[in-house]
């Protein structure tokens, strides 16, 4: 589908042109602006899991009717926006990192194993795609892409996404001094042949920034 | 060593291209991602001196308790984010000492000694850190803004307000000060303190004070028990 991406890196927004009759998925709730003979349906795209991992139940399906639409997707956090166009191969996204995807495109959540899931903080899921077409998602701050041919080692919570042909692994990062002090403690490694992207910015360290501003209740109460 | 600066200027990342047997060391958080054989290790201090006490200095200026060490065993890069939108100024010292706010510094070559400078007890309400870096010898340092970041050439004197000090050079003489001269006047205008610099030097600021931002958070932000 042709699309374009505007404002990058800070406030990325994408247009995509939909082909009369065509249909395009987008996360729910992040379509902001769209043509009149598009139609909107919810999809709910499966239970448990889902409901586990902290994404939404739903995806938003988008139909351009009869003649050619278009459909303007605004991510939830203020990043970059990145595309990769599949051909039969698979590609892996952190389950904050998913936008939208086109028809022949589809869209699952694979369990990580739990000791990867559990200590990587990037969920407990990773959502794989896979089939023929096109792949939207968004990164936090700008997105850079890192070739890996041998190995590379990443914090969690910069992963958006990888291609096929990397294997990755939840490592501990120097000694036990590192893991109590150094900020970092677990890392992922990643192995094989292909491509990570990763986010300049992550929630996390905003976060624990802001966690110094709260404001301090002095009760007795014990609530 | 070359630093590579991309994404600028809100997303700002550095990217060190360490060649064999070098070494970066990376205030502990600032780690993103390292490509090529890379040694890690946490330490409570650079080279020999300091020690623990140095540490402790360190996690009261803001920066964490421990510092992060990088050393390269063969080519290879290392990443390094802030957590806040904003620049990076890579500055290579030769010799010159740079004063540099608690929160902002993010890395330095080994030849770069580091040290805390206590700021006095009017730094306390000030509301910023109470320590500020001094970085002195020869190598780059790494040091982050909230927003973008601007040089200001003073000749004379100039007045910046504390939240929006990056980094300044030690040539010059400062004076932390309240805005007005009456208390009252100085807390209800909301600009606390400021910095009074005479001299000759270069000071940076960032557009952005953090703790203004902080501010405009707060009340929206879950309160803790005290």
């Amino acid at each position: 589908m042709e699309f374009k991406v505007d404002h990058r890196p800070e406030f990325s927004w994408l247009t995509v042109q939909v082909p009369a009759n065509k249909k395009l998925f987008v996360e729910a709730g992040a379509m902001a602006t769209m043509s009149t003979n598009m139609s909107m349906k919810a999809l709910f795209k499966g239970g448990l899991r889902r409901f586990i991992s902290g994404e939404s139940l739903f995806l938003s399906e988008y139909k351009s009717e009869q003649i050619n639409g278009e459909v303007c997707v605004a991510p939830g956090v203020t990043g970059d926006i990145g595309h990769v166009l599949l051909n039969g191969q698979k590609f892996y996204l952190s389950s904050s990192a998913y936008l939208a995807h086109s028809e022949g495109v589809s869209y699952s959540t694979k369990f990580q194993k739990l000791s990867q899931g559990l200590l990587s903080g990037a969920g407990w899921f990773l959502i794989e795609m896979s089939g023929q077409g096109d792949v939207w998602f968004n990164a936090y701050g700008a997105l850079e892409v890192i070739d890996v041919n041998d190995e590379i080692l990443l914090d969690n919570g910069h992963i958006v996404g990888f291609t096929e042909g990397v294997q990755y692994e939840i490592i501990k990062l120097g000694g036990y001094k590192s893991l109590l002090f150094s900020g970092e403690g677990f890392v992922c490694r990643f192995r094989g042949q292909g491509k990570v992207f990763i986010q300049t910015k992550k929630p996390a360290s905003l976060i624990s920034w802001a966690d110094g501003f709260r404001p301090i209740r002095r009760d007795s109460s014990g609530d | 060593m070359i630093i590579e600066k991309k994404c600028e200027p809100a997303s700002t990342i550095a990217i060190c291209h360490l060649e064999p047997g070098e070494v970066i060391y990376a205030e502990s958080g600032a780690f993103m991602a390292m490509k090529g054989p890379v040694q890690f290790e946490t330490s409570t201090r650079q080279k020999s001196g300091g020690g623990f006490l140095k540490g402790l200095k360190r996690l009261v200026s803001g920066e964490s308790f421990f510092i992060n060490k990088f050393t390269a065993t063969a080519k290879s890069q290392v990443y390094l984010g802030t957590a806040l939108p904003g620049d990076m100024l890579i500055k290579k010292l030769n010799g010159e000492k740079l004063i540099i706010q608690g929160g902002s510094f993010v890395a330095s070559e080994p030849d770069v000694n580091i040290d805390l400078e206590w700021q006095g007890l009017k730094s306390i309400f000030s509301g910023e850190n109470i320590f500020w870096v001094k970085a002195k010898g020869t190598g780059h340092v790494i040091i982050n803004s909230f927003g973008f970041i601007y040089p200001i050439e003073v000749n004379g004197e100039y007045v910046v307000d504390t939240g929006h000090i990056v980094a300044f050079e030690e040539t010059l003489n400062f004076e932390i000060s309240k805005a007005s001269s009456g208390w009252i006047q100085s807390f209800l205008s909301g600009e606390g303190f400021i910095c009074r610099f005479k001299g000759q030097g270069i000071v940076w600021c960032q557009s952005h004070s953090p703790r203004g931002f902080g501010h405009e958070l707060r009340p929206y932000l879950k309160s803790k028990r005290g």
